[in-house]
């Protein structure tokens, strides 16, 4: 992994965890807004600008690929890279929630 | 239908001033329609409402327009129209009084901000010292003072415009940790 995407992922803005959380299956970026709207009980509503911006921002950093169109909305799955940074970043957020929970 | 017409001059970096701007309109009962030339900017008449007016500067979002106004459509926002590179959205303020934006997270803002910064200063200030010099040498030798002090005017207020902002950008960064 370059330094870069170790700069930027590890670890990462909460907007790139749920993106590659939800592209572990094919979606769209409306599809992601959606999935993480029902996941937080609406808490967190991501947004078009940040979502359009981070997509193809991702995509150039090779964690997402395009895999196709579909009634102009680019579908998009995650790579092995972005699994490889996930996995990261689940065992991060694993031992952040340990400590708060002996913490409490 | 009432029309209004205004001039208004907001610089390339103060589209946050630009979007509280339409957004008073539009409470004030002035519809944002179109906005041409040099800042010449169009209203017609509305029943008042709070709606929030939001810039994006996004070139790859312009050359992919389709899906780029695909997203924000999904979400709500209407797209309005794009100038010298930034594009207009709009939504209205939710029942709740939940003013919603087009960025949700610090990243994304700073991220657009170097778009600003990147796409549309840069190659411009090249351009400028590429070809400045030559002018004012032309000018000076044929003692046309005039042009030349016009002329290093306009490249001083270029720069100068460029530093405030590359001083807010930085100001921004620091202070989102």
């Amino acid at each position: 992994m370059d330094q870069h995407i170790k700069k930027v992922y590890v670890p990462m803005t909460e907007t790139a965890f749920f993106i590659l959380l939800c592209l572990r299956k094919p979606n769209h970026g409306y599809g992601i807004v959606k999935m993480v709207e029902k996941m937080t009980d609406g808490a967190i509503k991501l947004t078009p600008g940040t979502m359009y911006g981070s997509l193809s921002k991702m995509e150039k950093d090779n964690v997402i690929r395009f895999v196709r169109e579909e009634d102009k909305r680019k579908i998009y799955q995650i790579t092995d890279l972005g699994l490889e940074v996930l996995q990261i970043e689940m065992r991060r957020i694993e031992r952040l929630y340990k400590i708060v929970q002996e913490e409490r | 239908m009432e029309l209004k017409k205004q001039y208004k001059w907001f610089t390339i970096f103060e589209y946050e001033k630009e979007q509280d701007y339409l957004r008073e309109m539009h409470k004030s009962g002035w519809k944002f329609i179109k906005v041409t030339g040099f800042g010449k900017y169009y209203f017609e008449k509305c029943v008042p409402q709070d709606v929030v007016y939001q810039l994006d500067y996004n070139k790859d979002g312009l050359t992919h327009k389709d899906e780029y106004l695909k997203m924000f459509d999904d979400c709500g926002w209407e797209y309005i129209q794009d100038y010298v590179g930034y594009s207009y959205f709009r939504k209205a303020v939710a029942e709740d009084g939940m003013a919603e934006e087009i960025f949700c997270d610090e990243e994304s803002r700073l991220y657009m901000m170097q778009r600003v910064l990147k796409g549309r200063m840069v190659p411009l200030l090249v351009i400028f010292f590429a070809i400045f010099p030559q002018f004012f040498f032309h000018f000076f030798s044929t003692h046309n003072y005039l042009v030349a002090f016009f002329a290093g005017g306009a490249l001083l207020m270029y720069l100068v415009i460029f530093a405030i902002f590359f001083v807010q950008y930085n100001q921004y960064k620091s202070n989102r940790k």
